[in-house]
């Protein structure tokens, strides 16, 4: 019997597709404070930065229902979860689990950010440089696709796009706000509001 | 045009400052960085950005007039 391509190709599209969400979302959160493009506004980019995580993760778990029904790469249940358990290529695969485990925990650490509290969500969130790189070399080394031209161009593209807006972040001072910032005791509040009205 | 009351958890601030950035007129950070509020009633609409670009979801608009939700 001649072997059923669709899950296979359903894998491989659901990997590259929950790549692309990624590096988008991390351009897309990483735009919202430095803002090299003064017409996004960033009440936008966040909800895109969200969005685009969240599309993420369906192709993810795309990505990974087609490799358990599809036979070219033998993948069980358990084998998604636990990393090492998958006999192909396993140190690389096993980048792509806790890649996808640490990403749900940052897309899950916003609605618990009540309870851990911002100063955790924002150290859960460092977690994303990682979870790029292992997604990254994950897709480079345990991707099918990765010695074909279109494939390997979108990994030079996304590490590239990524190291310009991270560096754009740090390196170039935010926005004029910052250097604004100021205490403004309460009683301060009664004449301002005054001047204006006056 | 819409006057609106804004409410800040300060408790879900993280300091990152996008609200200062699009309502300065409306918003500060005090020394440790978390947002403040200048006045407790505006009708610049900038604080609708304001809301919707705070990574924690920290800051509630309403409606003075209504009292419904705006951002």
């Amino acid at each position: 019997m001649k072997h059923d391509p669709t899950f296979w190709l359903l894998a491989r599209a659901g990997g590259l597709t929950a790549y692309v969400m990624l590096t988008m979302s991390v351009l897309a959160g990483l735009l919202v404070k430095s803002r090299p493009f003064k017409a996004l506004k960033p009440a936008a980019v966040t909800d895109l930065h969200r969005i685009l995580a969240m599309l993420g993760l369906g192709a993810l778990a795309g990505h990974a229902a087609a490799l358990v029904l599809d036979t070219t790469v033998k993948v069980s249940i358990p084998g998604l979860f636990i990393p090492g358990l998958v006999s192909y290529r396993p140190v690389w695969t096993s980048f792509g689990i806790l890649a996808a485990e640490m990403m749900v925990l940052v897309y899950a650490s916003f609605s618990m950010r009540k309870r851990i509290g911002p100063k955790n969500w924002r150290r859960l969130h460092w977690a994303t440089y990682a979870i790029f790189g292992a997604a990254t070399v994950h897709g480079i080394a345990a991707g099918t696709d990765t010695t074909r031209p279109w494939a390997f161009s979108l990994y030079v593209l996304a590490v590239g796009a990524v190291a310009a807006a991270a560096s754009w972040r740090f390196l170039v001072p935010a926005t004029p706000a910052r250097g604004r910032r100021r205490v403004t005791p309460a009683r301060e509040l009664t004449p301002r509001q005054g001047e204006q009205a006056a | 045009m819409s006057t609106y009351r804004i409410e800040i958890d300060r408790s879900l601030c993280s300091g990152f400052g996008s609200c200062v950035t699009e309502a300065p007129a409306v918003f500060a950070q005090d020394e440790t960085g978390t947002a403040t509020l200048l006045v407790a009633e505006t009708d610049d609409d900038a604080v609708l950005d304001a809301a919707g670009s705070c990574p924690m979801g920290a800051i509630a608009v309403y409606d003075s007039a209504t009292g419904e939700q705006a951002a």
